[in-house]
């Protein structure tokens, strides 16, 4: 059981710096998401955690103890690494009780530990194999047996699903949750899915350029994206954006684009005349028909790809390409059409800073 | 399309390209063998591929207490043989053994840690490949003179390290650079300090390089003339290259007795590498390909 805490972090590569002062405080027993593009320094920022990188600045605290320059090894955390990392020379059942074996644990309480950790991930029979003996799903789980039997008080993960195939991956997503839920450990995920994190985390923390872009639950950033970056980086398809100005009209802000469409600004605060806005609208918020309706704008559509449980319907809202996620199967092709913004699917932000307008 | 099925002329150039290469490399081992068993009057006779009255008198003389030549009784050569024998032993498997060692430590701290001037060095390092040996013999004379190490093993094995090292250590590098890093930082967060990691999770996964360096380094000092011939002047440490040549005397050069104890010089080298040859191929491979 810990929490980490992160303050004015800094990570600096001779002149390049990669982490750009970063504060997070995680707390006991919390799934935290580290999300970003590559480059971003989420795996930096989680290898300084562990101790394989040095500190440049700030400091990081585990359970209260600043651990800057602490080892890896006294930090009382355990890695999942992208590439499993096994030993290649031991078996599984010795890959997963190595650190207990180094901590000069009796034999018989190696054996039942890795046992224990074996029962849970569904590895029993597979205890005696060497890694190349293992399919990549079994490797992984290993892995993850040798985090478990060192019972860490944190676990870190660094993209530990994105060498598996996709099946393999959405089941092991939910493995892996279930199994951190059960043991109560805090960990801290790296993962470049945003459908991973939003579905295994309590909290998402999203990187960008090596600074915290914003930090919230899942839902949260879906809902309420504190910019643009998160915005689209969150959501799949990604938002539609639309460039607007802002304008009074009787009074009422109200935001105009190039081509005539208008969207009220109602309840938005911040707004000032002819303020430059950038409009958010996720695809899965309108609803697309073919006939007219009060308030519904004309849609030409271009090409509609079928999923299954949901229609992704490409096309053109007056001078703008949009993606339009309607759920169930639309029917026809291209065409023209008419969609309605649902109440509550307008994301303002101003174009400037890329800041939402709330 | 790819023709699977290479065709007769190109398969016949392959046959004389492998026929080749076998005569080129085993025909004066051959030659060697054919003349150890062959009477010393039949040398400078009639030369056939295979001799009309094979004998082992040669090797009789390599091995018996005593022996006859022209003739005469003769005192055997083995005393001075297995004597040399055993230097060469001791000198080839001491300098791998050192050679070895040095090398997986070196390469190690050359790829991993960090230091100022760490590549620096290591070209430096891998440049004294380029140095001929010749330019250095007369100051290492005076340095092994100085430090009383002539005609000892200690001094024959550290100037076959020396020579050795460098390549032993290019090779290791490499190995070591196409291990992922994260085994070691697994065992690091496992709770294994630096020479743990080293010795029990990077060593046994770098074994087949270090093979191949143990029999390039064993190859390499087993067939050293010269620097034996300058500093081992006596049979306290003198290996089979540096005697061998000296069974020419003044008067009667013995082709057969030089030829049998060339034959049985070359047992253990051959025995190495037939015994290692798997390892030796996938460990140069190691360092090229992941």
């Amino acid at each position: 059981m810990a929490t980490v805490d992160i303050r004015g972090l800094v990570k600096r590569y001779g002149t390049h710096q990669v982490i750009q002062g970063v504060d997070l405080s995680i707390g006991d027993g919390e799934f935290v998401s580290l999300i970003g593009a590559s480059g971003c320094g989420k795996s930096t920022l989680l290898r300084m955690i562990a101790g394989l990188e040095e500190i440049s600045g700030g400091t990081i605290t585990i359970n209260g103890r600043v651990v800057n320059a602490v080892p890896p090894k006294s930090r009382d955390i355990a890695m999942v690494f992208q590439n499993y990392a096994l030993y290649p020379h031991l078996t599984a059942a010795e890959n997963m009780g190595f650190s207990l074996k180094l901590r000069n644990v009796p034999k018989p309480d190696i054996r039942k530990a890795v046992g224990d950790a074996a029962d849970m991930l569904g590895l029993t029979p597979y205890l005696g194999r060497y890694p190349r003996q293992l399919s990549g799903g079994q490797r992984q789980r290993v892995a993850m047996g040798r985090a478990i039997v060192r019972n860490p008080s944190v676990f870190l993960f660094d993209e530990p699903l994105s060498n598996l195939d996709a099946k393999l991956r959405v089941q092991m997503r939910s493995e892996i949750k279930l199994l951190q839920r059960r043991l109560g450990t805090t960990s801290i995920y790296v993962t470049h899915d945003q459908i991973e994190a939003m579905t295994m985390s309590d909290r998402i923390v999203i990187l960008n350029a090596g600074r915290v872009e914003q930090s919230g639950a899942p839902l949260d950033l879906y809902d309420t994206p504190a910019n643009l970056f998160v915005a689209t980086f969150i959501g799949s398809p990604a938002m539609n954006l639309i460039e607007a100005v802002a304008v009074r009209d009787e009074g009422r802000p109200v935001a105009v684009t190039q081509d005539g469409l208008r969207f009220g600004l109602d309840g938005v605060a911040d707004i000032r005349e002819a303020m430059p806005l950038t409009l958010g609208m996720r695809p899965g918020h309108f609803d697309l028909s073919r006939e007219a309706a009060v308030g519904s704008m004309p849609f030409a559509i271009d090409v509609v790809e079928q999923t299954g449980a949901e229609s992704y319907v490409s096309g053109t809202l007056g001078a703008h390409r949009m993606m339009i996620a309607h759920s169930g199967r639309f029917a026809t092709a291209a065409g023209p059409a008419f969609v309605t913004l649902q109440p509550g699917g307008l994301h303002v932000f101003d174009r400037t800073t890329g800041r939402r307008l709330s | 399309m790819l023709r699977l099925v290479p065709s007769l002329l190109s398969r016949l150039g392959l046959l004389l390209a492998v026929a080749l290469l076998i005569v080129w490399s085993l025909g004066p081992v051959y030659w060697s063998f054919v003349t150890s068993i062959t009477p010393p009057l039949d040398l400078f006779g009639d030369t056939s591929f295979w001799p009309k009255h094979p004998t082992l008198q040669h090797y009789a003389k390599l091995f018996g207490a005593t022996s006859l030549s022209q003739g005469n009784a003769v005192q055997s050569v083995w005393p001075q043989f297995s004597a040399a024998l055993v230097n060469s032993i001791v000198t080839a498997a001491g300098a791998t053994l050192v050679t070895v060692v040095v090398a997986a430590a070196g390469a190690y701290a050359f790829v991993r840690m960090k230091f100022p001037g760490r590549d620096i060095c290591f070209y430096l390092v891998v440049a004294t490949l380029a140095i001929p040996a010749y330019t250095v013999m007369i100051p290492l004379y005076r340095l092994m003179i100085s430090l009383r190490l002539i005609d000892t093993y200690v001094g024959i094995v550290l100037i076959y390290v020396s020579a050795f090292l460098p390549l032993a250590l290019w090779l290791m590098r490499s190995v070591y650079q196409a291990m992922p890093i994260s085994l070691e930082e697994a065992a690091w967060l496992d709770g294994a300090g630096r020479v743990y990691t080293l010795v029990f999770i990077v060593l046994p996964l770098a074994a087949p390089g270090l093979i191949a360096s143990a029999i390039l380094t064993f190859l390499n000092a087993w067939g050293q003339f010269m620097v034996p011939l300058v500093f081992s002047p006596t049979l306290a440490t003198k290996p089979l290259t540096v005697l061998l040549p000296e069974f020419v005397t003044r008067n009667y050069v013995d082709y057969g007795l030089m030829n049998a104890a060339g034959i049985f010089a070359i047992v253990p080298p051959v025995l190495i590498v037939l015994f290692l040859n798997r390892y030796l191929v996938s460990g140069l491979m190691a360092g090229a390909t992941k």
